[in-house]
């Protein structure tokens, strides 16, 4: 079976200027492989500055690598236009009040996608917005809402919406659980959980707290200034982890609930 | 269901009709908004509420003071000037064109200047960086030396005097917009909308401008402001509006020989002037705090 995502020797370099005439290359992150399958979830960890979010702004479009490439179902995505791409990678971004526009309702920021990216008609737009709002689990009377009128999680269910519309292959989650409080973190995780069974999607899941992350997925990759220490099966990480840092980690995110 | 009946009349309200609302519960600000709308009626209808031709001279009633001071006469309600001319005809003409000019310079720069700024900030590259840096080296030169010299190119005339005010104050509208824009720029939703696959004219269409009304009405307001002074500083230097023209500064420059005779020839003028701007002012500034009331 052919891998879903594929990334290949990526790396991002930018330069920063120390004095006047040196310069000295950085690394975003180098040297990063993994692969994806269709409905799994992987997920990133790191401390900040390790470039995980660098890294997945870059699957998701928002910036280019500077060398090494990103397959998609075994096509290099260089060579897929920007249509197809949004239709197979969509992102989550961590906060949702920021990420949704104040000025459009619900209605008009999920028909967005739809009118840039497909060929539906208004009604099959209609429909798909109906049955997208379902999946995600709320009324359609929220369509003519206001993203301000909405609590934190429905405007999370709302961003879960609007990457859901297009029906992609992959959801790229960056942080999206760092604003929540650990029961609507739960709520929220068990509706991707819903939707992964239901739909297949992929996840590339972006977060801090190792234990959360541990329930949902089933590849970790731990980073650590812009390399890749640790790829492994969930289980293998957490039971016999290999690198020092995810160790550190691991002692580090003891979350409060077990002590 | 969210929405039942029984509360129909709790709509959603957009936006717009958010900060409508909420302009329409401060009195200071609807009092304004009316006085706008009673200057801008005086400047389209000036030639029907003038009593007489602003040129007309009356050779039997010289230097007549308002009608509340000894003297006067009550067919000329605010006087007369050293050749028998009606202070209040020529006050409301000078009103038309002074206003007239400002709120036209107004409209102008801010189609232009939202084309050109918003190109500006949504170009990437060497373009941008032209736009940039010449705009910073326009900004250093006040305007109204820009405009001074402008006009000394262009030929003395009330129109050309519009002309160089508007391309002195175009400058930093442009800056001004093409910073509001490149601040959006960086906020989340519009590049979430970005990710959508949105072209750059609906993504200023939808995501960016409905977001930066209110830095918008304040550029707006002081580049109005600076319309009214410039053309009223350039006819009161003789640089604008000629003799049959009638505009406020002019109007002030005129009269400023015979201000110890009757001091009421240069008060209303520059009344008028005052009157103007700070109407305008607290209506913008109404409209801002609604904006950002609106907002939160």
């Amino acid at each position: 079976m052919q891998t879903l995502l594929n990334i290949n020797n990526l790396c991002k370099t930018y330069r920063r200027s120390n004095g006047i005439f040196s310069s000295t290359l950085q690394y975003a992150y180098r040297d990063v492989n993994f692969s994806l399958d269709k409905g799994k979830t992987v997920s990133i960890i790191g401390e900040s500055g390790s470039g995980k979010s660098t890294l997945v702004q870059t699957i998701a479009g928002l910036r280019t690598q500077s060398s090494g490439d990103i397959y998609l179902q075994g096509q290099s995505l260089r060579n897929i236009s920007v249509q197809d791409r949004c239709k197979s990678i969509r992102m989550l971004f961590h906060a949702p009040s920021e990420s949704l526009n104040p000025k459009a309702t619900i209605g008009r920021i999920l028909t967005a996608p739809l009118k840039l990216n497909s060929n539906m008609t208004a009604i099959q737009q209609q429909q798909q917005i109906k049955n997208t709002l379902s999946l995600v689990g709320l009324l359609p009377d929220y369509l003519s809402f206001y993203p301000n009128m909405l609590s934190s999680v429905q405007q999370h269910q709302v961003a879960l919406a609007r990457a859901m519309i297009l029906d992609p292959d992959i959801i790229i989650a960056d942080e999206i659980l760092a604003g929540l409080d650990i029961s609507l973190r739960f709520k929220l995780i068990n509706l991707l959980l819903k939707i992964q069974e239901q739909k297949g999607v992929s996840f590339i899941v972006v977060a801090h707290n190792m234990s959360l992350v541990r329930h949902i997925s089933d590849h970790i990759i731990v980073m650590n200034d812009g390399e890749i220490v640790e790829n492994d099966i969930t289980e293998n990480v957490y039971n016999s982890p290999k690198s020092s840092k995810t160790k550190h980690l691991l002692q580090s995110h003891k979350p409060d609930y077990r002590k | 269901m969210l929405i039942n009946n029984e509360f129909n009349e709790e709509k959603i309200q957009s936006p717009q009709q958010y900060i409508w609302s909420i302009f329409k519960s401060k009195n200071i600000a609807v009092v304004s908004m009316w006085a706008v709308v009673a200057l801008i009626l005086i400047a389209i209808f000036c030639q029907y509420i003038m009593p007489y031709p602003p040129a007309l001279q009356h050779p039997d009633m010289l230097l007549l003071p308002p009608y509340w001071v000894d003297g006067s006469n009550p067919a000329h309600l605010l006087g007369t000037d050293d050749l028998g001319r009606d202070t209040f005809s020529r006050l409301l003409k000078g009103i038309q064109l002074t206003l007239t000019g400002a709120l036209l310079i107004t409209v102008a720069i801010s189609l232009l200047g939202l084309i050109i700024g918003s190109t500006a900030a949504l170009l990437k590259g060497v373009k941008a960086s032209i736009v940039h840096h010449l705009l910073d080296a326009l900004l250093t030169i006040p305007t109204l030396l820009t405009a001074l010299i402008l006009i000394v190119l262009f030929g003395m005339s009330f129109e050309n005097s519009l002309l160089a005010v508007s391309l002195s104050l175009l400058p930093q509208f442009i800056r001004g917009i093409y910073n509001c824009i490149e601040t959006e720029l960086n906020k989340q939703y519009v590049v979430a909308l970005r990710l959508d696959g949105s072209t750059n004219l609906r993504l200023l269409r939808y995501g960016i401008l409905p977001n930066i009304i209110e830095p918008i009405v304040t550029l707006l307001n002081r580049i109005f402001t600076m319309a009214v002074l410039e053309i009223t500083t350039l006819g009161f230097l003789g640089f604008g509006a000629n003799l049959e023209e009638i505009e406020l500064g002019a109007l002030i420059a005129k009269n400023l020989d015979l201000i110890y005779i009757s001091p009421y020839l240069v008060l209303f003028p520059g009344l008028a002037i005052f009157m103007i701007i700070i109407i305008f002012n607290i209506f913008a500034e109404g409209i801002r705090h609604a904006v950002i009331e609106g907002e939160d």
